[in-house]
C-alpha cells in the first residue's frame, strides 16, 4: 500500500470573546435594534419592534434609529460603545442576506 | 453570518433567523417574521453556543493510502473536496516534505502569525501560506509574494472581511512591480491574466490565494461568500506591470501609488469585479493622435459605465485598474502623454451625468455610503467615479500589440501595498527553478 500524509489546510479557530448572556425574560428589559437599513429591514424591524411591544410587559424597544446605521458602521467600536451607553439589555442586529 | 461572527473572536455560531432569499426582496411578504417571533425571542433569551473549542497546537496530518500512487492521490484529491477544501482542479496533497521545501522561501518563522483571515477568522501564518501554496502547484520562490499579497489583504483598512463576503465577488487583483517579477516567472506580457505554462508563478500564487480565502477565511460559495457569479476566483488575477516597457519618465505603479523606490520588489492589492476587454485600436486611417485619442475616450466610456461597484473605494481606494499594452504606452508618450495625464483625461470624461445616474437608481446608493466624503458628492454634475484622477490604477502590461486595452472595474476600499522581503536562499532558488522549469523567462520555446 502506499501512504500519503498530508497537512490539513484549514487553519484553525481561536475563540476569544464569549457570545453575551442570554436573558432570563424579556418582560421589562430595554431591546435595542442595529441596522444595516437593506434588506427591508425598514419593514421587517419595526414589525418586530411591534411584537416585542405587544408580547412583553414593561418591554422597552429603543427607536429603530438609535444606532448609527449602514453596514459600515454599524460593526465600529463607536456603535458598540453607543449601544453600551443606551443601556440596552440585548439587541438585534439585522438584515443580511 | 456564522463567519462574520467568528471572524470577530466570538465562537462560529450564532442566534440567528434565517429566511428564504424572497423575504428580503421589495414588496416581499413578510409575515413570516410575524409566524416565526418566537425564535427570535429564544435567540434572545434560550440560545446557546455549541462550539467546543479545539486543544491549541499543530492538526494532525491526514491520511490516505492506496494499492498504488495514483490511487492515495486520486483519495487525497476525494478527501480534499469532500472536506471542501478543494477548487474542483487536481491538488496536490500538501506533504509534509512539499510544505517543508515551499517554506525555503520565507525569511519568517513557519509559525509566523500573519493575522486572521476574514471573516471566519482562521488563524493564518507562513505555514498556512505555504500549505495552500502547496496544494496549489506552487513553488519556494513564490512564497514572498503571496505572503506579501495575503499581509495586504488582511490589512485592517482593505476591508477584506466584507470583501470576502459580498455578493458582489470581487476578487484579488495582485500586481508586482520590481525585479522579482521576471525573476519567479509572473507574467507581465502576452496573456497576463490568464494561464501561460512560461510564466506559471501568477496562477499557483492566485490560486493559493483563492485557497486560503476559501479554507482559511471560510469563503465557501453560498454560505460563506455570497458572491453570485465568483468569475476569476479559480486562480484570481496575480501579474506584473511591465517595467522594462514604461516609456520615460512613466513611473512604475509600486512608485506611484505607494512611494516604493523605483526597482523595489513589491505588491499592490486591488479588489476587481470584472475584467472587461476594450477595442482601443482604430479601424481605417485614423493619424496616430486620432488613435491615442478615440481609444482614450473608448476607455473612458467604459469606466463611465454606471456600476456602482465604483462607491466603495470612493474616496481612497480605486475605481479600477486601467491596463494598456507597451507599445500603445510608447505611442502615446511620444505624443507627450505621461501617466498623470492619461489619469486625468480618464478622470475628466468617465464622470457620469446627474440624469444618467438618477435614471439607474444611483443616487440612493449613494445616499446610503457609509462615507460622508461619497455622500456629499450627491449633487456634482457631471459626478466622478472617484474624488481624484490619482485615485486610477493605470498600468502599462500585456502583450505589445496595439488593438485591445484592459478595464478591472473595482470594488476596492482601499489600494494596499506591501514590499515583498526575499530569503537570503533566494538565488539558489532561482536556480533550482531554472533546473526544473528551463531556463528564465526571456527565452520563448514557441
Amino acid at each position: 500500500m502506499v501512504k500519503i500524509e498530508f497537512h490539513d489546510p484549514s487553519g484553525s479557530l481561536e475563540v476569544t470573546t464569549p457570545h453575551a448572556p442570554r436573558l432570563q425574560t424579556l418582560e421589562g428589559k430595554r431591546i435595542g435594534f442595529v441596522s444595516n437599513e437593506q434588506w427591508q429591514a425598514y419593514r421587517m424591524l419595526p414589525l418586530l419592534k411591534e411584537m416585542l411591544e405587544a408580547d412583553f410587559p414593561g418591554v422597552q424597544v429603543l427607536p429603530l434609529d438609535s444606532f448609527p446605521q449602514g453596514n459600515t458602521l454599524i460593526p465600529t467600536e463607536e456603535t458598540a460603545a453607543l449601544v453600551r451607553k443606551s443601556g440596552a439589555d440585548a439587541v438585534i442586529v439585522g438584515n443580511a442576506a | 453570518m456564522k463567519n462574520a461572527v467568528s471572524g470577530l473572536g466570538l465562537a462560529p455560531d450564532a442566534a440567528m433567523v434565517t429566511f428564504p432569499i424572497e423575504l428580503f426582496l421589495p414588496g416581499s411578504d413578510i409575515s413570516p417574521v410575524r409566524a416565526r417571533k418566537r425564535e427570535f425571542y429564544d435567540g434572545l433569551t434560550r440560545w446557546k453556543s455549541d462550539f467546543a473549542q479545539a486543544a491549541p497546537g499543530a492538526k494532525p496530518l491526514l491520511s490516505v493510502e492506496g494499492a498504488s500512487y495514483e490511487e492515495a492521490l486520486f483519495r487525497a484529491n476525494n478527501l480534499m473536496l469532500t472536506s471542501l477544501w478543494g477548487d474542483g482542479l487536481p491538488l496536490w496533497p500538501a506533504t509534509r516534505e512539499r510544505v517543508d521545501w515551499i517554506l525555503q522561501g520565507s525569511t519568517l518563522p513557519r509559525d509566523h502569525r500573519l493575522g486572521r483571515f476574514p471573516p471566519l477568522g482562521g488563524i493564518t501564518t507562513v505555514e498556512t501560506c505555504a500549505i495552500a501554496l502547496a496544494m496549489a502547484g506552487g513553488r519556494p520562490e513564490y512564497l514572498p509574494v503571496l505572503v506579501a499579497a495575503v499581509d495586504a489583504c488582511l490589512d485592517k483598512e482593505a476591508g477584506f472581511d466584507q470583501l470576502q463576503a459580498t455578493s458582489g465577488g470581487p476578487f484579488p487583483a495582485v500586481i508586482v512591480n520590481g525585479p522579482i517579477r521576471k525573476q519567479i516567472r509572473v507574467n507581465s506580457g502576452f496573456g497576463c491574466l490568464g494561464p501561460d505554462p512560461q510564466r506559471p508563478a501568477g496562477a499557483s500564487i492566485g490560486r493559493a490565494l483563492r485557497l486560503l480565502q476559501q479554507n482559511v477565511g471560510g469563503a465557501l460559495p453560498g454560505t460563506g461568500t455570497m458572491a453570485i457569479y465568483g468569475a476569476m476566483r479559480y486562480t484570481n488575477a496575480v501579474f506584473g506591470e511591465d517595467e522594462e516597457s514604461l516609456p520615460d519618465g512613466w513611473l512604475p505603479h509600486g512608485t506611484e501609488r505607494h512611494g516604493y523606490t523605483p526597482g523595489t520588489n513589491s505588491i499592490s492589492v486591488v479588489f476587481a469585479s470584472g475584467v472587461t476587454n476594450i477595442r482601443r485600436r482604430g479601424a481605417k486611417k485614423e493619424t496616430p493622435e486620432e488613435d491615442v485619442l478615440n481609444g482614450l475616450h473608448r476607455m473612458a466610456d467604459f469606466m463611465r459605465a454606471p456600476n456602482l461597484a465604483v462607491l466603495a473605494g470612493y474616496e481612497k481606494g480605486t475605481p479600477g485598474i486601467m491596463i494598456i499594452p507597451p507599445v500603445v504606452a510608447q505611442t502615446m508618450a511620444g505624443q507627450g502623454w505621461t501617466k498623470g495625464s492619461v489619469r486625468e483625461f480618464l478622470w475628466q470624461h468617465s464622470k457620469i451625468p446627474a440624469e444618467q445616474l438618477r435614471r439607474i437608481g444611483g443616487r440612493a446608493w449613494i445616499e446610503i455610503d457609509a462615507n460622508p466624503v461619497t455622500r456629499e458628492s450627491i449633487d456634482l454634475d457631471p459626478w466622478p467615479i472617484c474624488t481624484r484622477p490619482d485615485n486610477i490604477v493605470f498600468l502599462v502590461a500585456g502583450g505589445s500589440h496595439p488593438t485591445h486595452s484592459q478595464w478591472l472595474q473595482a470594488h476596492s476600499p482601499s489600494v494596499t501595498g506591501r514590499v515583498v522581503t526575499l530569503p537570503e536562499s533566494f538565488e539558489r532558488l532561482l536556480a533550482d527553478a531554472d533546473r526544473d522549469l528551463g531556463c528564465g523567462d526571456d527565452v520563448c520555446r514557441v
